[in-house]
């Protein structure tokens, strides 16, 4: 039997391997084309068919209803999924049903158009997220895409189509793709196709697909095409080099902003950096400017990140007032060696004059990288370019600011009454003017004040001070030139004073946040347990961006609930662990990604969910509300820096949880084989007797006398109810679930344990006259009844052995409470002092004791101890008043499982 | 004629030299398709089957025998979990008897097999009268209890239990047995049998901690004993 515990559990290895297969992920298959009609969705089915016929499990997950005729007959015989009908907006809608689909798990799915949209109320906005999960779990995945739904490729196909297309695939989906078939066809061909009405029913046919089927452009699209895929093999070609190539040679860096040009330039990088297999790094400058940001350009800003993103760069953001210094600084300290920029389109404004272009400053400042430009866009969406925006946007009127400005006016216009009373120069006013316009761009908020002041003042200083008096008229030639001089100085002023606060309202922002992660580090040093952590966590998320929050520490489909921090002015928090919520974040366990609120997945949740992940392990999945709005792109990105030291932190909690572990599991080990070597000494000596015994009794039969042999007889006997008494000791310990010191426990009679005990002792002493006493009412307790007859028997064993023969020995069972009480009692000399300490424990301190006079007692009892224990009993020996011993342990009543 | 399916020739010796001084024949058999094909062409009147067996589960022999037979089978287990035990008793063994055990265990356990092997009980399984154990009277006719010839009041539920059990006396009777016949198919609670159980000792027991008639069988169920000793 216990070679049975060192032998591995098959079940459990078993277990293991159907593990790593699930995680293996499936092999994606896409069918790749240049136009629509050139036979993709046709030459998928019939791949599927040759696999069906193979016998693979096949399942037609979403093929378009649109399908040409011929190509649907291509469907029969394979099963087919039901489609998903969604109501949106009183339209019926048909989309793949992702869910059905994994609960079936077929070892191939098809899903036609992988660049396709989900209606709203599906889990995923597009489908090539739909298609990763089902990748992810495992199961081979068939699509087909066309050229111009490649993200990168996008602004390529727009310039030569002239046709916008708004379904996108990023282009990783595409490079994690296993096969990639590439589905070709003559445009001529393709062409005929088209005029017979084969590829779109006749009404179909619109204007501007007829532009889209020109034979040119299908040419193009062809080359495209093919190119991209010919890339693909180069790049698998020489994947081994790969990663050395990446890391030694180039590093890119696309300057982007919020012109809508920026998205071009960030394809063009990704197209490039794809093609030296570079890095990449998408970089934002927050200036001054980006403070009057218009709502739009705020989302094109967002809207670039999120692409670029998706394209697989690197997205830093820099604050600075000079946009080419910082990325300048920023490019030669981490080593980039080309620089992408969009033509800025800056009109000749008066900065200009005396400002270099940035791409030229860039090149002064970094004659060593190259400066790639990339023209604006010209095509059609040229008049949708959001003007410069005047700040008049953000312009906030304020009767204070407003009163300041007057005041300070009024106050240079009377200090300068004052200065020409006293005769004292004109160009003294001009000062007094100037220092008001400083004073008040320093007070006022914002630009407005400080150019009006300049203004204001400049035709005060007219009216007022230059001949003739009291009208906006001069007469003296060199006035106009100090007008203009004046308004130039006040204007300069003015902006420099606003540049500078907005400045340093920036670095107090950024210094907050430095701060703040600094704070939270340190914090998090010093915390142990994975409560304080995530207590700490949310406390500060909470502080820091009034929402509230929640934290699942483990995948919450398995694990509790996760742990809710209110924040005072958010609804409420509970809501963060409805089933839906915690479907979303198990969705983010599973597939470590954001979701929720504010993403492409699962946007209807009501919170923002994002993964803590360590060494490509999801270690928590902590989610913010948005229930007062979306969270905005530095507030995410805040996030991900607080998540990345919370997952350093879990991490250093799980190693010291997992040291911990180790420690107890070697002390364990030292106990067992502690027990081991006592017990191996304890079933020698019998063994010796057994043995020593036998042989006499077989070597002698002729010389012994029948006594002897009789006594020689009962030794043996005696000795080997010993042995099986330990043994059947050591088995119930076997019995107790090693790693948790838990039993099974299901409710048993009490009485009927003790009867148990009482019989098998009595089988051994039916000499002993035993006396049991059990309450009126049945005791039911919760208990592993052998085990407990087992400590009985242990018990009884004792108290007979330590009394004399003629004396009773008596058992108890009583309720006592909320457990019940078993007590053994006898009529013996009661336990030596000495003994007290030593009485529960396998370990006998002192050597002067032989194992041998303790025989059976010392582990018996400590086995007894364990059992008790591991039922959440208490057990202790006293000595009676009126001589003897009383053993005594409870059991609780009620289960504490 | 007893058949031995035993693997270890040690405790083969020593139960053939038990039955064969208490006038038993004995068939041993080593292997557990040995022992089926000895069953088959013997026909013994008991089986004495070991679950460890080299080559083919013990309880795989047991249902083979039972998808003939109904021969008494006695399964001797080293093994002591009591989800074993049900599990031979549910599958159709008629008792089972622990490694190490005694002789009188052992001869007792016989007896009581062959007592109720279906050969011995004939037809008149359903005629018996009364049931006599110790100071103990069961009359199935009356349907009353008398000990020491005073009348015992129970329930008819309580009634029922006592009956099943002195018809089976010596023989182990698993609990979802026991909640079966007298609660039906679809019962499942132990604790109401427990309790019963509990209130009949306290009626027929002179101390319910030391049963005399109703032994318990740890984590299997109830043996009505068949004398008192």
């Amino acid at each position: 039997m216990e070679a049975l515990e060192t032998r591995p559990d098959p079940d459990a290895i078993l277990d293991e391997i159907r593990e790593q297969q699930e995680k293996d992920s499936g092999k994606l298959k896409i069918f790749f084309g240049y136009a629509a009609g050139v036979g993709k969705t046709y030459a998928m089915l019939d791949d599927a068919q040759e696999q069906y016929r193979c016998g693979k499990n096949v399942l037609v997950g979403y093929v378009e209803p649109h399908t040409r005729p011929d190509t649907m007959q291509f469907l029969q015989g394979l099963p087919a999924l039901p489609p998903r009908k969604i109501l949106y907006r009183n339209i019926e809608l048909q989309e793949f049903d992702l869910d059905e689909a994994l609960r079936r798990r077929p070892e191939l799915i098809l899903v036609d158009e992988l660049a396709h949209t989900n209606a709203e109320g599906v889990r995923n906005r597009k489908r090539f997220q739909d298609i990763e999960e089902l990748l992810n779990a495992g199961i081979d995945v068939y699509t087909t895409v066309n050229v111009q739904h490649m993200e990168s490729l996008n602004d390529v196909i727009e310039d030569i189509t002239k046709v916008r297309v708004k379904e996108t695939v990023p282009d990783y989906i595409f490079e994690r793709a296993d096969m990639i078939k590439l589905v070709d066809i003559e445009p001529q061909e393709l062409l005929r196709r088209f005029e017979e009405g084969k590829i779109y029913r006749l009404n179909q046919v619109q204007t501007a697909m007829r532009n889209f089927f020109s034979l040119d452009n299908l040419k193009l699209l062809r080359e495209i095409a093919m190119r991209k895929a010919a890339d693909r093999i180069s790049n698998e070609n020489q994947s081994e080099r790969r990663l050395s190539q990446k890391l030694a040679n180039t590093k890119m860096l696309v300057c982007i902003g919020p012109s809508p040009s920026s998205a071009r330039c960030i394809r063009w990088t990704a197209r490039a950096a794809d093609a030296f297999h570079a890095h990449w790094v998408a970089l934002y400058v927050e200036s001054i400017e980006s403070n009057y940001q218009s709502e739009e350009q705020q989302k094109t800003i967002r809207a670039n990140m999120d692409l670029a993103e998706k394209l697989g760069a690197e997205i830093v953001t820099l604050s600075g007032h000079d946009i080419a210094e910082t990325v300048c600084e920023y490019a030669k300290l981490s080593g980039i060696t080309n620089i992408v920029v969009g033509k800025s389109r800056n009109k000749k404004s008066l900065k200009n004059l005396f400002e270099m272009d940035f791409e030229d400053k860039l090149i002064s400042y970094l004659p060593n990288i190259e400066v790639y430009i990339i023209p604006g866009s010209t095509i059609r969406r040229n008049y949708k370019k959001p003007r410069k925006t005047i700040p008049i946007k953000t312009f906030n009127f304020s009767w204070l600011d407003f009163a300041k400005t007057l005041g300070l006016l009024t106050a240079a216009t009377v200090l300068s009454f004052g200065l020409r009373r006293l005769g004292i120069g004109e160009q003294n006013v001009i000062m007094a003017y100037i220092l008001s316009v400083l004073i008040i761009s320093r007070v006022t908020a914002g630009h407005v004040f400080g150019v009006v002041a300049s203004v204001v003042s400049v035709l005060t200083f007219n009216f007022f001070f230059t001949e003739p008096y009291f009208t906006f008229n001069t007469i003296q030639a060199g006035y106009p030139i100090t007008f203009l001089i004046m308004l130039l100085a006040a204007l300069i002023t003015s902006t420099m004073t606003v540049r500078i606060k907005t400045q340093a309202s920036l670095a107090v922002q950024r210094e907050r946040r430095t701060e703040v992660l600094y704070e939270i580090n340190k914090k998090l040093l010093i915390t142990r347990g994975l409560e304080n952590i995530v207590a700490l966590t949310n406390e500060y998320i909470v502080n820091l961006f009034d929402r509230s929050v929640i934290f699942f520490a483990a995948d919450p489909e398995q694990g509790e609930d996760g742990s809710v921090m209110q924040s005072p002015d958010d609804v409420n928090g509970s809501l963060l662990n409805s089933a839906d919520e915690k479907a979303v974040a198990h969705w983010v366990f599973l597939n470590q990604k954001r979701a929720g609120a504010g993403t492409d997945t699962l946007m209807g949740a009501a919170a923002f969910y994002m993964p803590v992940i360590s060494q490509g392990k999801v270690l928590a999945v902590l989610g913010v509300s948005c229930l007062k709005g979306t969270l905005d792109h530095s507030t995410r990105l805040f996030l991900r820096m607080i998540a990345s030291q919370v997952a350093m932190s879990l991490e250093r909690q799980h190693l010291s949880d997992e040291q911990r572990g180790i420690i107890v599991e070697a002390e364990k080990e030292k106990m067992r084989s502690n027990l081991l070597r006592a017990i191996a000494h304890d079933l020698r000596t019998p063994l010796a007797g057994i043995l020593g015994a036998s042989s006499v009794i077989r070597e002698n039969r002729n010389t012994l006398d029948e006594s002897t042999s009789e006594k020689l007889n009962a030794d043996i006997q005696e000795e080997a109810q010993w042995l099986l008494r330990m043994v059947e000791n050591l088995l119930s310990v076997t019995r107790i679930n090693e790693s948790a010191s838990k039993v099974t426990k299901s409710p048993e009679a009490a009485e009927e344990v003790i009867a148990e005990a009482v019989g098998r002792i009595k089988k051994r002493f039916p000499q002993r006259k035993i006396v049991v006493s059990v309450p009126d009412e049945l005791l039911e307790v919760p208990m592993d009844g052998t085990l407990i007859a087992q400590v009985l028997i242990n018990l009884l064993e004792n108290a007979i052995k330590h009394s004399k023969d003629e004396s009773p020995v008596e058992i108890v069972l009583k309720k006592k409470g909320e457990s019940a009480l078993f007590e053994v009692l006898d009529h013996g000399k009661g336990i030596a002092e000495d003994d007290f300490p030593y009485l529960f424990t396998s370990y006998v301190p002192n050597g002067n004791k032989s194992s041998d006079s303790s025989r059976g007692m010392g582990i018996g009892l400590s086995i007894c101890m364990t059992i008790i224990k591991a039922h959440n009993g208490t057990m202790e020996a006293n000595n009676r008043l009126e001589g003897g011993a009383v053993f005594q342990f409870s059991l609780p009543l009620e289960g504490s499982e | 004629m007893v058949l031995v399916i035993e693997d270890e020739d040690a405790i083969c010796n020593f139960i053939t030299a038990i039955l064969n001084s208490n006038g038993y024949r004995v068939v041993k058999s080593n292997t557990g398709k040995d022992g089926l094909s000895v069953a088959v062409s013997y026909n013994p009147d008991v089986i004495l089957l070991d679950l460890g067996l080299p080559d083919i589960d013990g309880v795989e022999v047991l249902k083979s025998i039972r998808e003939w037979s109904k021969i008494p089978v006695v399964v001797v287990s080293a093994r002591g979990h009591e989800r074993e035990k049900v599990e031979v008793l549910d599958l159709g063994a008629d008792d089972y008897i622990v490694k190490p055990f005694g002789t009188s265990e052992l001869l007792a356990r016989i007896r009581t097999a062959l007592r109720h092997s279906p050969q011995s009980m004939g037809g008149e399984s359903n005629g018996v009268e009364k049931v006599t154990i110790g100071e103990l009277v069961i009359d199935f006719g009356k349907r009353v209890v008398l000990l020491d010839g005073n009348m015992v009041h129970l329930t008819p539920v309580e009634y029922k239990i006592l009956a099943l059990l002195s018809k089976n006396a010596g023989k182990v009777l698993t609990h979802d047995y026991i909640i079966k016949e007298i609660w039906g198919a679809y019962a499942d609670d132990s604790h109401t049998l427990r309790v019963n159980m509990a209130n009949i000792r306290r009626k027929i027991e002179s101390n319910p901690g030391i049963p005399k008639y109703i032994l318990t069988e740890m984590g299997v169920g109830y043996r009505m004993a068949e004398e008192i000793n």
